[in-house]
């Protein structure tokens, strides 16, 4: 079993060092060009701070195109990825749902700007746009995940009243999945301001817009200045997002707690 | 046990399979199978009558969960005939939503939804009789909401309607299932094995409230149990399935064993029976 273990990890090393030298990686032009990572460092750390208002301006634009994106984005999930249920619904329903989903979701969201920049021009609203339709394909795969890990019992007792389906989505799916459903979007909303800080690059809006026309004039202590903001921006949401996703899973979590001891007792 | 031989191979009840004017549920030869190979029921035939407490009571994995589901229509048999009402029960068949309805489930786990409140979860029940756009809204009438409050304090829940349900003990959750099938205004109240994790106490009040609930609301009753002693206690008939079949079918008056087919026995000599 070892020997077999060892052969695997062999191979893998190995294909590892053949796709290297195929693509012409070379660790030797790493360590020649540490060098000029050093040339960046130096013109990246003469900060200019004049500039903080515009990266603070910057991030909101960036922040306020997650946030609508996350949330129109969230808000056309929801439904579809009812749709994509299993639990809920027959396959000739979610199997052409999931096709289309996952069709949305090959695309990265970069490509989605890209095309958003063509079709609506250059600034926030195409930004917007590409990040619809990414929340759409991330969300909706962790939704109805979720939804399909409700607990069958309430599903099937309620089911057994004689409800219409929409009362049972309303009355024991959502409620079911809450915590989950909100959890996740926070998770994206946190990822999507990520995210539109990168695809600002190709001129969707927002801050990566400064971010690489600073780059591309050799000015990189302005693109610190604006980097150090996205940071500073993206640890200050996570804080928040474990926050708010602290108060209400704990909550579900105790729920269950409650519904072990009986069980047991 | 050799009682129990013969009388598994007693067919005297397909006798009773014409439906009279007063049963409710017929079952005629029912055989029930998960994976189509092994049958969880073989042979079932029984008729339940209106008004009745009837309490099926095996060992758990005989198939008595089982024989609920056929009743509700959340199974279909393999073989054999389910009737409620004269009508088949499919929980998939729209034509037998308004029976549905009318049939209060309450399985083993409850169902009952964690995260909504004691009186959300009890207007559920009630959802069949409101309009898809009102209940998106959660605009329940107010005839509803106070047909709700009537049941809970009619459960001894009055003091907890906006408690949500996970913060609830075993008795009182059992309570709000009750109450969420008695607002259904059910004809058949169907209960899964609702007091087997329950203490003595507890499981004694639960039944009383269901003895309570049947005569006031007349309705018919089909409870399962493992614990015989308690089934002896409540229903008006009692069934016993063992390994998928029923072996035994006896009338309970009182303390009278009657219309028991293998001759007379005492409640001690059932109870004994059962227990080997």
């Amino acid at each position: 079993m070892n020997q077999k273990n060892n052969l695997i990890i062999g191979i893998i090393i190995a294909a590892v060092v053949a796709a290297s030298y195929n693509v012409g990686a070379d660790p030797a032009e790493f360590v020649k060009g540490i060098p000029n990572l050093g040339i960046i460092i130096e013109e990246a750390i003469q900060v200019e701070p004049e500039l903080l208002g515009t990266a603070f301006v910057s991030m909101f634009e960036t922040i306020e195109m997650a946030f609508i994106g996350t949330i129109v984005g969230g808000a056309i999930s929801l439904p579809l990825s009812m749709l994509a249920a299993r639990n809920l619904n027959s396959k000739y329903v979610y199997g052409p749902i999931r096709a289309v989903l996952a069709a949305i979701r090959t695309l990265p969201s970069i490509l989605w700007a890209i095309l958003f920049v063509i079709m609506v021009g250059l600034g926030p609203f195409a930004g917007i746009l590409a990040t619809i339709m990414y929340t759409i394909g991330f969300m909706t795969k962790l939704q109805y995940e979720s939804i399909e890990a409700v607990d069958a019992d309430p599903v099937d007792a309620v089911n057994a009243i004689g409800v219409s389906k929409s009362q049972l989505i309303r009355y024991v799916v959502m409620p079911e999945s809450a915590a989950h459903l909100l959890s996740q979007l926070l998770y994206t909303f946190d990822y999507n301001v990520r995210h539109t800080s990168i695809i600002g690059l190709v001129g969707a809006g927002g801050i990566g817009f400064y971010i690489i026309n600073y780059i591309k004039f050799f000015e990189y202590g302005k693109a610190a200045v604006f980097m150090l903001v996205v940071l500073a921006t993206v640890l200050v949401i996570d804080w928040i997002s474990v926050k708010i996703r602290d108060k209400y899973i704990v909550k579900t979590q105790r729920g269950m707690e409650v519904k072990a001891r009986i069980k047991t007792s | 046990m050799t009682l129990l031989t013969v009388s598994s191979t007693n067919h005297s009840f397909t006798n009773i399979s014409k439906i009279s004017t007063k049963t409710l549920v017929q079952m005629n030869d029912v055989w029930a199978s998960y994976d189509s190979k092994n049958y969880v029921l073989r042979e079932i035939t029984l008729s339940i009558d209106n008004g009745v407490n009837y309490a099926i009571v095996g060992q758990s994995g005989s198939g008595k969960s089982t024989l609920l589901k056929l009743m509700n229509g959340m199974m279909k048999p393999s073989k054999g005939q389910v009737k409620i009402n004269y009508q088949t029960p499919d929980t998939h068949d729209k034509k037998f939503k308004p029976l549905m309805a009318k049939i209060g489930y309450i399985p083993q786990s409850l169902g009952l939804i964690k995260n909504l409140t004691v009186i959300d979860n009890v207007l559920i029940g009630a959802l069949p009789r409101i309009g898809k756009l009102k209940s998106f809204f959660k605009m329940f009438p107010e005839n509803e909401i106070k047909e709700a409050e009537k049941i809970l304090k009619l459960v001894g829940l009055e003091d907890k309607f906006e408690r949500k349900a996970y913060m609830l003990s075993g008795g009182e959750k059992r309570r709000v299932a009750i109450a969420r099938a008695l607002i259904q205004k059910p004809e058949l109240l169907l209960a899964d094995e609702i007091v087997s994790e329950l203490d003595h106490v507890t499981a004694r009040e639960i039944m009383n409230l269901v003895a309570d609930a049947q005569r006031t609301f007349n309705l018919t009753a089909v409870m399962v149990h493992h614990n015989m002693q308690l089934a002896l206690e409540y229903a008006n008939r009692v069934a016993v399935i063992k390994e998928g079949q029923k072996i035994l079918e006896i009338g309970v008056e009182g303390d009278r064993i009657v219309d028991f087919q293998t001759g007379n026995m005492t409640q001690k000599e059932i109870i004994e029976l059962y227990n080997q």
